[in-house]
């Protein structure tokens, strides 16, 4: 009985440590700004929805939403399809001095490396092609971390997939690369959405290279134009609460969504 | 055996463009990688050895930025602050996690609820994570400030007293990524032998002795993989501080991402910046690294 009492004790705990603060965002970004700084009160007194409508009104949100939404949905479509081919090429292929072997590995080390360390030499180069501040700067970028991740994870899937399956398709006339779409490809599907959720998900809220290559509403992101409205000194709170509610709920209810094929991405394959 | 893959694997090539095909298929992934990453740490390379003025090279340097680093204050300061926050969020991540993985072992009504909960804060955006917390510690409008003056207290003071920015800050990211651990942990208990924990039970053993003889020894690989895939993820935070005390005040919460951040955009200091980024590269594959290694010996025994 004791046990039981702890459980539930424990539970309440945990979900009150985790949802209070979503709780106060959501509450802060319902008040007006006199409510929140001189009231102090723990729920809108006078809930109102004039912090979102500013938010499109005012503040560009639109088009925040629109170059997220462009930069993610390119760049992780880009880097699924050449990422698949790389992944089944490494798995299936035996290529002279183990190359293929090789090249899984290269990858996988350049993802430990953290993307901070080339910060600066890619906002040169996107600085000399004249691709600072525009979508396709940052599909390029972001293509390129998805590309590693994507071979790195869908070559765990292919490897699942029995290779007698290609072969009957190819004993009946297919070529390699027809088998591979019509056979393979479609049995990796799991695992394509797994990967897929995973990419939209670190693309949605990546903040860093989105600060060093964007500078105006033309291509700024989410994330970065939430940072915009953050203050020195005076700080727009109803706003700002507003702006992390928007920006945090289309990758959270999607998110909640895919629950089941998130882990694995997550923990970087250490769980399956 | 050896004789029917062969076979299998010739019969698998086919001719003429068959070939081919491995090829076609890993060069747009190779040349894209090649482009915006190789290209890129090659280039970053180059740029920590040159002094810049307005973004572009104006004399080499050799390697002297390395040098300058290691007598500059500033990044030491960075670099220890760094070391602390990564050692205590991690540690705290790793017993928490373990704790709630433990007791989430056993099913019970309202375990899904909980897992599907503690999704979230994972997957929030960091910057967004960032303001909430900001939104938590600020004096004027925040839910502790809120919270002690219903119970009759005075505005809290967190961002701006060096001290407790830095503990704000830990504490932010273990409210983000202790869930991470415990799902790493959850998983690596599921998969645990059962023999064991029967033998003892039968034997009688108290439910510390199982954890110390048993559990603790079998999950330490799998605690292992978590604390080093949490540290070398925790070396480049950089978005949560970023937005909520921009390494402030003074230097108290400045970690080396953002110093680095700062010396390049702020300071225009390229060369300098990239030498910086260069090191903590360096200093991650190194721990990485080494992390394998270890890894490989516990495995063995």
């Amino acid at each position: 009985m004791s046990t039981r009492l702890a459980r539930i004790l424990t539970t309440i705990f945990v979900l009150a440590v985790v949802l209070l603060p979503i709780y106060w965002l959501v509450s802060t970004s319902l008040k007006a700004n006199r409510e929140i700084t001189q009231e102090g009160t723990l729920y809108p007194h006078v809930p109102t929805l004039d912090n979102y409508v500013r938010l499109f009104t005012e503040k560009q949100f639109g088009s925040y939403l629109t170059n997220s939404l462009v930069v993610t949905f390119f760049s992780v479509a880009i880097a699924l399809v050449v990422g698949a081919m790389g992944a089944y090429a490494i798995v299936r292929f035996r290529l002279p001095f183990a190359t293929e072997r090789k090249i899984g590995l290269f990858l996988l080390t350049l993802r430990i490396i953290p993307p901070v360390v080339i910060l600066i030499p890619v906002y040169l180069l996107m600085l000399s092609l004249g691709l600072l501040d525009t979508w396709l700067g940052l599909i390029a970028t972001y293509t390129a971390f998805n590309v590693t991740f994507c071979v790195w994870m869908m070559e765990s899937f292919f490897r699942e997939i029995p290779v007698d399956l290609e072969e009957a398709a190819m004993v009946d006339g297919d070529s390699r690369f027809g088998a591979f779409r019509r056979i393979t490809l479609p049995l990796a599907a799991p695992g394509l959405a797994a990967t897929a959720i995973f990419a939209v998900l670190v693309t949605f809220n990546e903040f860093l290279f989105a600060l060093a290559l964007t500078a105006t509403p033309r291509a700024m992101t989410m994330p970065r134009g939430t940072a915009t409205l953050i203050g020195r000194i005076d700080t727009d709170w109803a706003s700002m609460s507003a702006a992390g509610v928007i920006g945090a709920m289309p990758i959270v209810f999607f998110a909640l969504l895919v629950q089941r094929h998130l882990v694995r991405g997550l923990t970087m394959g250490a769980v399956k | 055996m050896q004789g029917a893959r062969q076979a299998r694997k010739y019969r698998l090539q086919g001719a003429g463009l068959d070939l081919a095909l491995p090829y076609l298929m890993l060069a747009p992934g190779l040349m894209i990688v090649l482009g915006v990453l190789i290209y890129p740490l090659w280039d970053g390379l180059r740029a920590s050895t040159r002094a810049y003025r307005y973004g572009s090279p104006i004399s080499d340097v050799g390697l002297q930025n390395y040098v300058r680093l290691w007598s500059d204050a500033q990044f030491l300061n960075s670099l220890w602050v760094t070391v602390k926050f990564v050692a205590l969020s991690v540690s705290f991540e790793a017993v928490l996690g373990f704790a709630l993985a433990l007791f989430c072992l056993h099913e019970f009504r309202g375990i899904r609820l909980l897992r599907t909960v503690l999704i979230i804060p994972m997957v929030i955006t960091p910057v967004v994570v960032a303001i909430v917390f900001r939104l938590i510690y600020a004096s004027d409008a925040g839910m502790l400030t809120a919270l002690s003056e219903a119970i009759g207290g005075g505005e809290a003071q967190i961002l701006g007293n060096p001290l407790n920015a830095f503990i704000g800050l830990v504490v932010l990211d273990v409210w983000e990524w202790t869930p991470l651990m415990f799902l790493i942990l959850l998983a690596g208990l599921q998969s645990l032998p059962h023999e064991p924990f029967e033998a003892a039970r039968v034997d009688g053993a108290g439910a510390w002795r199982v954890f110390a003889d048993l559990t603790f020894p079998m999950m330490r690989p799998v605690l292992a993989v978590a604390i080093v895939l949490r540290t070398i993820d925790a070396f480049g935070t950089f978005d949560q501080v970023f937005v909520l005390t921009r390494g402030g005040p003074g230097e108290a919460t400045r970690l080396v991402s953002i110093y680095g951040y700062d010396t390049a955009f702020k300071f225009q200091q390229t060369g300098y910046a990239a030498a910086l980024f260069v090191t903590i590269g360096l200093v991650v594959l190194a721990l990485a690294f080494s992390a394998i290694r270890l890894l490989r010996r516990v495995d063995a025994s």
